[in-house]
């Protein structure tokens, strides 16, 4: 198929109306296509006869996520395949498997570029990375770890990775990261749980020498971790200003299986946004749409994915759109929240003993 | 027998269980299980956990009773002496079928339940004990109930000590603990995972009233175990001529019982999607598939295959076929089918069936509402017999 020329817009650009119109005819380009070049997708389509014909976004087929860690699903010949992207998951747990050809990476590399840009501007900056070295993660530690981190640090330029082999902060470091970079603008990545664990929990304020007034924190990964220990959203910033007096912090919402237009928060209304490349729908315990403001699965949709049919997603993740209040970004986007994954759920009975 | 260790937790606490026989249907046990049937029926308990209310409808003194009625003859039959027994992690009141049985049988009993905590367990050993302080201190000896994770040594020590063995569980359980070896002469009896179908013939079924009474005791078969219980029916047979009206009518009206009264978990839904996608793409045998407010799918298949033991779903989630007659079952039964549930066809057309058949499977055939009924027959085996020692006089 002719490839969108991602180049050419700006994630932010085009009106809720507008939007709706260009997005709902590429993703049904894509979905035809990728009914043409997946055998399994096209299978699907034949035998739910959703082929074609489609009315209204929330009318186009969704896969399970649970498809991409039992099958290996591309709509290209294995030997275009550039890359291959695996999901984390807990060990015993199946990962993703998201075959990329050259084409497909690159329009990730772009988008992702064009949303961060909208925040933490055209110029790297000095980037301070709240994990360890990747090249020291043991063959147990995700390869999405790796690869996310791998992705972001290209925003970045005189990398710090806070963390030393044994997990430690590495504070001779950071402090001479500080002195050097802390008078400006300077971005901070990491995963949620991770993050909060050490620039809120552990780190020891007596052996920092500057604060992180101006640092840029984008993190992300998930909330399962910390929600044990109940921190909301909102209390997350708030901890982390009162201790650190960090104040620009983004969350952001991705997956494995759509990386590149990730979900970022609006910096005004704190909730996700969705950009001109992607879309979510809320569906219901029947997997109908659910009202605004109700609780539900989130779909999750994408118009990179071109080499693998993972353009119109089911996630096990539970979320809210939010149409309350206004915004400047709900000029542009659909306004959601993510609850968190769906608990394992408990089964009666003797079999899977 | 002796049982110590650090890492065990006792809920019925006999550290030296005897291995003194008693004859079978002792009336001593019979009198306790009937006490302890009146004691379980506790209101608040029984609202909150029915399987406890079924536990205590079983071991009523009547059903005791007819047991007793059945089993007795002119043998002199004795229990084996002690049982270990190991039971299910899921089904939290498995391991007083496995108790009831053994002591029924004339024996002292070491039973390891669940390592996760269940109230019901709790509940029913409370009970126990009070019983065990009180009226039936004769019975102490003969029961211990203990709970503890994974742990090869202590298993080690009371299968070294143990007459008989009765493992519950999957085949990785059944498997790692029949590495752990028995007296020469200790006997062991696996209740491993058994796949169920069910029949039904459309006839009688243009009545609505008999259509609704039999989705209501299909649905005491499936959903009160979220159809994940070995004898659930994953398969169900559409005997005869086939009748698409009235399949249809039978699962509308079934999901319209199941909106009533089942609440599955979240997940389910995403899981019973993610089964038919999977299913879509790699079921050969898949014919076509019907979802019923999103609470119950069906998937009808266009043969039966050999590996139709693999066909499993959960909370609502069947396969179904349209057979001519029961002949058709010999393509695909296997050693892993035990129960066929059946409407519409008499007890005896189904005797003349599996008289004359000579299939590797199936060894309960029961009419629907009665396929989780727990019996001294189970699996195939006469545990009357099984777990007791018969003096021959000649």
């Amino acid at each position: 198929m002719k490839n969108i020329n991602f180049k050419n817009f700006e994630p932010f650009s085009l009106s809720k109306k507008e939007k709706s119109f260009f997005f709902f005819n590429e993703i049904k380009k894509l979905t035809k296509h990728h009914y043409a070049n997946s055998k399994e997708y096209k299978k699907i389509l034949n035998f739910t006869n959703k082929k074609n014909d489609f009315k209204h976004l929330d009318e186009i087929p969704f896969l399970p996520i649970y498809l991409f860690k039992e099958y290996e699903l591309m709509s290209i010949s294995k030997d275009k395949v550039f890359k291959t992207l695996n999901s984390s998951g807990t060990s015993g747990q199946k990962k993703s498997k998201i075959f990329l050809d050259s084409t497909n990476a690159q329009s990730q590399q772009l988008v992702l570029s064009k949303i961060l840009t909208n925040i933490i501007g055209s110029r790297r900056l000095p980037m301070l990375i709240v994990d360890k070295n990747p090249k020291n993660f043991s063959k147990s530690e995700l390869s999405a770890k790796s690869a996310a981190i791998n992705g972001f640090s290209i925003f970045g330029r005189d990398h710090l990775y806070l963390l030393n082999e044994k997990s430690e902060i590495d504070y001779l470091n950071l402090n001479i990261f500080l002195e050097k970079y802390a008078d400006k603008s300077f971005l901070i990545f990491g995963f949620t749980s991770i993050v909060f664990k050490n620039l809120f929990s552990d780190i020891k304020l007596k052996k920092i020498k500057n604060n992180f007034r101006n640092g840029i924190l984008m993190h992300g990964g998930g909330w399962k971790k910390i929600e044990n220990i109940k921190v909301s959203s909102f209390e997350y910033k708030k901890k982390l200003f009162n201790k650190l007096k960090l104040k620009h912090i983004y969350n952001y919402y991705g997956l494995v299986e759509q990386t590149g237009s990730i979900f970022i928060e609006c910096k005004y209304c704190n909730y996700l946004t969705t950009s001109v490349f992607s879309e979510i729908i809320i569906r219901d315990k029947y997997l109908n749409v659910a009202k605004n403001g109700k609780k539900g699965f989130i779909q999750v949709m994408s118009l990179l994915p071109t080499s693998y049919p993972g353009h119109s997603i089911l996630t096990e993740d539970i979320g809210e759109i939010i149409s309350k209040g206004n915004c400047i970004c709900s000029k542009y986007s659909t306004r959601f929240k993510v609850h968190g994954r769906l608990p394992l759920s408990e089964v009666r009975g003797c079999s899977d003993i | 027998m002796i049982i110590e260790n650090k890492k065990l937790e006792f809920l019925i606490k006999n550290q030296k269980l005897t291995s003194t026989p008693l004859y079978s249907y002792n009336n001593e046990v019979c009198n306790f299980l009937g006490d302890l049937s009146k004691k379980l029926d506790d209101k608040k308990i029984n609202q909150d956990f029915p399987d406890v209310k079924a536990l205590s409808f079983w071991c009523r003194k009547a059903n005791i009773e007819n047991l007793k009625r059945k089993s007795t003859s002119n043998e002199i039959r004795l229990g084996l002496g002690i049982i270990f027994h190991i039971t299910p992690s899921n089904i939290p009141t498995n391991f007083m079928y496995s108790l009831i049985f053994g002591l029924l049988t004339g024996n002292s009993n070491i039973v390891k339940v669940p390592s996760k905590n269940f109230k019901q367990i709790d509940f029913i050993c409370k009970k126990i004990n009070e019983l065990l302080k009180k009226k039936y201190k004769s019975l102490n000896k003969r029961i211990c109930i203990v709970r503890y994770k994974d742990n090869d040594e202590l298993t080690k020590s009371i299968s070294a000590q143990c007459n008989a063995r009765l493992i519950w569980g999957g085949d990785k359980t059944i498997n790692a603990i029949r590495k752990i070896d028995l007296n020469p002469r200790a006997l062991e009896l696996t209740f491993s995972d058994r796949y169920s179908l069910c029949v039904i013939d459309t006839k009688n079924l243009n009545n609505k009233d008999e259509c609704s009474r039999l989705v209501e005791k299909f649905y005491n078969d499936t959903f009160v175990v979220d159809q994940n219980a070995c004898s659930s029916p994953q398969l169900i047979l559409w005997h005869g001529n086939k009748n698409k009206k009235i399949q249809e009518k039978f699962w509308i009206l079934l999901a319209e019982l199941v909106s009533k009264k089942y609440s599955p978990p979240e997940t389910s839904v995403i899981e019973k999607y993610n089964q038919l996608c999977a299913n879509i793409i790699s079921l050969k045998n898949i014919n076509s598939y019907k979802i019923y407010k999103n609470l119950v799918y069906t998937i009808a298949l266009n043969s039966l295959g050999k590996d139709t033991s693999k066909l499993r779903g959960k909370w609502g989630y069947f396969y179904e076929f349209n057979i001519k007659n029961l002949e058709e079952l010999k393509k695909t039964v296997n050693t892993k089918f035990q129960t066929l549930s059946y409407y519409g066809l008499s007890k005896d057309h189904m005797e003349n069936f599996f008289r004359n058949s000579n299939l590797e499977g199936i060894d309960r055939v029961v009419p629907i509402g009665q396929a989780l009924d727990i019996n001294l027959l189970w699996d195939g085996y006469d545990l009357n017999k099984i777990l007791s020692r018969i003096i021959d006089i000649k």
